[in-house]
């Protein structure tokens, strides 16, 4: 982070997900329903939506995007943005998961 | 807060190991989730004789939760004593103010004395991992038993009646006369079970929020406060959300400021990435120098139901009732953005009417009506109801309201307050042109203020 910056110094999302405290489920709770539904997709809305960049679709991927459940601050705006409600997604298990200090 | 990491906090609780006891039947009703609304249905149960047992999903109460930061208090205080409650700082001032992406500000500020008062208008913020989890307690020494790290996946129904939870505990089924569904807004188990649709799109909204370290003082002398007073700020405009329906808000606790933006995750999904509005919104000239030289603490997240009372689900089923946001209980009108009171309101209704109709050993969907009913006649859905034509309105005037209205109240201040040799009618006239062209001259004008003439009725 720079502090030369004139008013608040760039903050990359690695940065901003380092302040938070995760205990690893060891398992993901999200996942896509369907695949094809995936290839066929343009938009990437789960992409964009998503404020942790747990989702990302590769460049020269099939489309289905990969999916870093370990950065999920279980905020659900995936699960709401994708416009063929193909996202899968419960609750991490017994505790796992974000654990807020402040909230 | 614990400073060395462990996430179990001060709370002494039975927690579950290996294999589950077998509870079936101890307990007169099982809570879903131990944030706001549940836990306010466990204190008025347990108030009243009944054994309830909550379950949390996280490590402890408020671990999973995360609000803007004001919390109203008028039913907490009638439910615990909250001179004992971590809060942050009551709100001494709120303030509104219209941001452009050209870097103008447009504000009201309002600091009635009264509100330096005890009991502060109710009005506090809060951190809810400390606030919720200080609650919970205070329903636990009531009698309520809590259960932390124990996810609801599944209801137990016998024909229509539900009648119990199944966990992620192995042999994880927990029977009782009633649950009580207080998931929060990603309301899986209610989805999951019927007895709601996941709500649309269009009707939630996504907020990201920091938490910034700063000391006492600066906060102090950056927001012109004293001792336990504390400011809400509320931000609107295309230089606080972009091109997307919402807003941002600034708020301080005692230690550290509470900085972030919501708005619809239909605009997000449209390119208005998250990151990118909360680097916008915290680079703004009127809002980077309130956080410059802040440590940032934690970053989190969270959706917002804001459908309204069009898209509240049934409240009430055989055996079970929905509280809080699963219910999708939040005003967003612009000026008031409630929830948490709401929350807590209905988690009183709705355990006061399972105290009732347990009473007279019931527990189907007629028998626990008093909720919905005493609900519908509390301010939470007269107040959802109300209001109910202004998330829809505000969206149909979203270029007026979020781009050509701060942007015309900024060049007309520019204009009235301009310094050179003209004389003040010509300041005056190029002043109110500016507003006119920006409202579609008087008729414009007079139509936009019938159009929101509910704010004020």
């Amino acid at each position: 982070m720079s502090t030369a910056q004139p008013h608040v110094p760039d903050v990359s999302i690695e940065d901003r997900l380092y302040t938070v405290k995760y205990r690893d489920a060891g398992e993901s709770h999200l996942g896509v329903k369907n695949p094809d539904v995936c290839v066929d997709c343009t938009t990437n809305e789960c992409m964009q939506v998503c404020p942790a960049a747990v989702w990302t679709v590769e460049e020269d991927s099939d489309g289905v995007p990969s999916i870093a459940y370990e950065n999920c601050l279980e905020c659900g705006t995936c699960r709401f943005g994708c416009p063929y409600d193909n996202v899968e997604w419960e609750y991490p298990k017994t505790g796992g998961g974000v654990v807020f200090k402040q909230g | 807060m614990s400073a060395n990491g462990t996430e179990s906090g001060a709370l002494q609780l039975p927690k579950l190991q290996s294999e589950t006891p077998n509870y079936n039947d101890t307990y007169d009703a099982i809570i879903v989730g131990a944030g706001l609304a549940g836990t306010a249905a466990a204190l008025t149960m347990a108030r009243e004789g009944l054994d309830v047992l909550m379950l949390e999903r996280g490590p402890a109460p408020g671990t999973k939760n995360v609000f803007g930061g004001v919390l109203y208090t008028p039913t907490i205080r009638e439910l615990v004593d909250i001179d004992s409650a971590p809060m942050e700082r009551y709100i001494a001032e709120k303030r509104f103010s219209m941001l452009t992406s050209n870097g103008d500000e447009t504000a009201v500020s309002m600091r009635p004395g009264a509100w330096r008062d005890e009991p502060h208008n109710d009005s506090y913020t809060v951190l809810r991992r400390r606030f919720d989890e200080w609650f919970a307690k205070q329903a636990v020494e009531a009698g309520a038993t809590l259960i932390t790290e124990t996810t609801v996946t599944g209801l137990i129904r016998d024909g229509h009646k539900i009648v119990g939870v199944e966990t992620d505990r192995p042999d994880g089924e927990i029977r009782a006369p009633v649950v009580v569904l207080a998931e929060g807004a990603n309301s899986l188990v209610s989805e999951g079970a019927d007895l709601k649709d996941r709500p649309e799109r269009e009707e939630v909204a996504v907020s990201v929020k920091e938490v910034f370290k700063l000391d006492r003082e600066t906060i102090d002398d950056r927001f012109h406060l004293d001792g336990d007073a504390g400011a809400a700020y509320h931000y609107f405009g295309d230089g606080a959300v972009g091109e997307a329906v919402g807003g941002g808000f600034v708020y301080t606790n005692k230690r550290s400021v509470s900085v972030g933006v919501a708005y619809r995750i239909e605009d997000a999904a449209h390119g208005q990435t998250p990151e990118a509005t909360l680097n916008a919104f915290e680079s703004h000239p009127a809002v980077a120098p309130l956080i410059r030289g802040g440590r940032r603490i934690e970053y989190s997240a969270h959706v917002i139901p804001e459908g309204g009372a069009k898209a509240m689900p049934d409240l009430v089923h055989d055996g079970a009732v929905v509280v809080g946001d699963a219910a999708g209980l939040v005003l967003n009108n612009g000026v008031h953005l409630e929830g948490t009171n709401m929350a807590v309101e209905s988690g009183y209704h709705a355990g006061k009417a399972i105290v009732a109709a347990l009473a007279d050993d019931r527990s189907d969907e007629a028998a626990l009506a008093a909720y919905p009913r005493d609900l519908e006649d509390s301010f939470v859905v007269q107040n959802l109801r109300h209001y109910d034509w202004f998330q829809r309105t505000i969206a149909d005037d979203r270029q007026f309201l979020f781009e050509d209205l701060p942007r015309a109240l900024a060049d007309a201040e520019t204009e009235y307050f301009k310094m050179d040799r003209s004389s003040k009618d010509e300041h005056t006239d190029a002043a109110r042109d500016r507003l006119l062209d920006a409202a579609g001259g008087w008729f414009g004008a007079a139509k936009r203020a019938w159009r929101f003439r509910r704010m004020l009725s």
